[in-house]
């Protein structure tokens, strides 16, 4: 056994304080020489607009191979750029260099005055209005959706009350089934008295969302995570790597008080969705009238929407060609991680191709491939 | 400009003070290393290498803070967050500080360290960690206190009674303060014994008008701000409890490595063993139907007495020539309803004139 006087290594200690106070201080150099934390550069035009609501175009990185357009829906909690933080780890310039052509909804910042919007304004009006916006300007009958978190919910809901708009759903890691407790999210939701809040706040503060969010790591998200920046506060990229994600986190907008009160109620605390008892405006939502092609994506080790959230809604939609995608990682990897970028927007781009029937270009190099084999599979399964 | 150059003096000046102290600290160091220290006098330098170290961060957030960067918000939230939480870790520094010693003096064991430890200093990180602020409670507290001072002398000498009650409970602020929940359930119970005894006999004389409503509601407030603060004394206490259990588990982690003969090769070491414990810990907490409850009970609370208090402010302002929020929230509604038929007669006029 060592001698107790071996067990700490002082000299370590001390090295490691100076070091750390070193790089805090060229660290300090670097962000006061940095002006601006740029995010969501790939080029895009401003196409349509409706109260807070903008809608954007994103322009082509090459050759558009599948015509038919893609609707992209993220969540209203937090800001759409996530997926194009940054030019090398941007999901939407990698769907756009394999070809997409692609749209982004930008939910913008509710303020007072949109607090009595419901989920019937959102999905009923701002998103269908998106759609036949799309459907009109690129003369097509129907459109791709592409639903991200909340927004793949919405996506779902939307699918299933307009099927005929719509070619094929592409959700990504999006809650559906909400009885599961395997994210604390979802089981503090469920104690949570959503009337309070929303008659009190009217707009519920996104600082208020975001501290349940970092509520959920506290010691990784307001701890470690600065203590690792002290490591590469050296390295400009890597720093502004940082700040783009932070940028991104704390840039939360408010939500519009009776949408999440009904968000809440009837999805988080009575699973109203998959019980085919969703009224969104006066329609019931029936998932089973999903009934175009469904990629949804489901992330192994996802924290913030648990694996069990998402993956029950192929079993609940009405469609035949169906698939669900396992990406290995966490929630925020879908649309940054390396493998995303190396892995999910191609086998994204490549289903979407495969199923853009007439509306594919020159195909894409795979689709022809899967599209043969889907037809000689499905010959096989009738037969 | 102007401001970097304010900055990088600071630097200099803290440069100069680290360098100077650290060659004192290493010959301290040294000395103990060498076992010369052993048996008189002040045996180990790491203190002073911490007081040296914790100024000199000192210097350089304060010179941080005072930096005018072109981006605003984030960059400077950065700067700040970042030495702010290598505050955090010369907290847990010093905290670690009786450890190391008790390993030196060979009476490392998680019983010796719970002797040696410092639990308030502990509790300070752990309100860093969870963003908690007693001080923001007292203030709320000595705010109520002069609101009801304030209107005790505007409604007359009969207040008098209920605000010396109040001023008496907030004198167990201290005891709340170090995480004794049942004492703001004392305040609670007083706070309502003495209402009833007091402005509690107003609710039975008929109608006054507006002052009457204006005293139903302050009541109110207090008792919703009373249930908060129970609550929100239940909450922290429970965080702070689960803290130091896992800080036992840490040490308890620490005393297995070392009779295995294993060694800590530094602070880091530590650092993610303490912050992998705390983590799973409190997840584990997380994850309880109680944890979950009490969370919502805190919540509904606090929009509780919020609610009343906005109300109790509208009541206030109704005089003066401002809109007030409940009007504004009227008109709202009506802007959104009448948007929502504008833009319903709008598609009607489309689909007939396709």
């Amino acid at each position: 056994m060592k001698s107790p006087y071996e067990t700490f290594d002082m000299k370590n200690m001390v090295r490691e304080l100076s070091e750390m106070g070193t790089k805090l201080i060229k660290g300090a150099e670097i962000l006061a020489g940095i002006d601006a934390i740029d995010v969501g550069t790939a080029p895009k035009k401003l196409v349509y607009e409706e109260d807070k609501l903008k809608l954007y175009h994103y322009e082509p990185e090459g050759k558009v191979t599948c015509r038919v357009p893609v609707l992209m829906v993220y969540a209203m909690v937090n800001r759409q750029y996530m997926l194009d933080l940054q030019p090398d780890r941007s999901l939407v310039r990698n769907l756009l260099q394999h070809g997409l052509d692609l749209y982004i909804i930008d939910w913008g910042y509710p303020t007072k005055a949109d607090m009595y919007l419901t989920l019937d304004d959102y999905i009923n009006g701002y998103l269908n209005n998106c759609v036949d916006f799309i459907r009109q300007s690129s003369k097509k009958e129907k459109i791709n959706i592409m639903g991200i978190c909340q927004g793949g919910t919405f996506s779902a809901i939307y699918a299933a009350l307009d099927p005929e708009k719509i070619k094929n759903l592409v959700t990504l890691v999006a809650p559906f089934d909400f009885s599961t407790n395997d994210g604390l999210l979802f089981r503090w939701a469920k104690h949570m008295n959503v009337d309070a809040l929303v008659d009190t706040y009217r707009i519920i503060p996104g600082d208020f969302l975001n501290a349940g969010f970092l509520m959920m790591m506290p010691f990784n998200l307001n701890i470690r995570k600065y203590v690792d920046l002290i490591d590469v506060i050296e390295d400009r990229e890597k720093l502004l790597n940082f700040l783009r994600m932070e940028k991104w986190i704390f840039d939360s907008p408010g939500q519009a008080g009776e949408c999440l009160r009904q968000f809440i109620k009837d999805c988080y605390q009575e699973n109203k969705l998959v019980k085919g008892a969703l009224k969104v405006g006066d329609k019931v939502v029936d998932l089973k009238d999903i009934t175009m092609p469904l990629l949804n994506i489901y992330a192994s080790a996802d924290h913030l929407v648990p694996p069990a959230a998402t993956k029950p809604l192929n079993d609940l939609v009405g469609s035949a060609d169906k698939t669900l995608y396992e990406f290995k990682g966490g929630h925020i990897g879908v649309f940054v991680g390396a493998k995303s970028q190396k892995e999910l927007a191609p086998a994204m781009s490549q289903w979407l191709h495969e199923r853009a029937g007439e509306e594919t270009a020159s195909k894409h190099p795979k689709a022809a491939k899967g599209a043969a084999r889907r037809e000689k599979s499905l010959k096989h399964r009738n037969s | 400009m102007e401001s970097n150059n304010n900055f990088f003096d600071a630097w200099l000046k803290s440069q100069e003070l680290i360098i100077e102290n650290l060659a004192e600290s290493t010959k301290k160091f040294q000395h103990a290393f060498c076992g010369l220290g052993a048996g008189g006098g002040k045996k180990y330098g790491e203190d002073d290498f911490l007081h040296v170290y914790t100024s000199w961060t000192t210097a350089v957030l304060n010179a941080l803070r005072g930096l005018d960067t072109a981006d605003m918000g984030l960059l400077k939230e950065t700067l700040s967050k970042t030495p702010g939480v290598s505050n955090a870790c010369m907290k847990l520094y010093e905290i670690w500080l009786p450890l190391l010693k008790s390993i030196q003096e060979k009476t490392m064991s998680p019983d010796a360290y719970k002797r040696l430890s410092n639990p308030a200093e502990y509790k300070k990180m752990l309100d860093q960690v969870f963003g908690f602020d007693p001080d923001a409670i007292s203030q709320v507290s000595d705010q109520v206190n002069r609101f009801i001072d304030t209107f005790a002398c505007s409604a007359g000498s009969f207040m008098n009674p209920w605000v010396e009650a109040s001023k008496k409970n907030l004198k167990t602020f201290p005891q709340f303060l170090e995480g004794h929940p049942e004492s703001f359930l004392t305040i609670f119970h007083n706070m309502f014994n003495a209402f009833d005894g007091t402005v509690g006999r107003i609710f039975h004389v008929p109608s006054v008008g507006k002052d009457r409503e204006k005293i139903e509601l302050l009541m109110r407030s207090l008792d919703d701000l009373s249930v908060y603060l129970a609550k929100s004394t239940e909450y922290q206490h429970i965080i702070y409890v689960t803290g130091l259990a896992a800080f036992e588990k840490v040490i308890a982690t620490v005393a297995e490595k070392i009779s295995r003969g294993e060694e800590l090769k530094g602070f880091y070491e530590f650092f993610d063993l303490w912050v992998d414990v705390n983590e799973k810990t409190y997840n584990a907490l997380f994850q309880t139907e109680d944890f979950s409850k009490m969370q919502g009970e805190l919540l509904e609370a606090s929009v509780n007495a919020r609610k009343h208090f906005l109300k109790l402010m509208e009541l206030y302002l109704y005089d003066f020539p401002i809109a007030l929020r409940s009007e504004m929230d009227d008109l709202y509604k009506t802007i959104y309803e009448l948007k929502k038929k504008v833009n319903g007669l709008e598609k009607q006029l489309k689909e007939v004139s396709a």
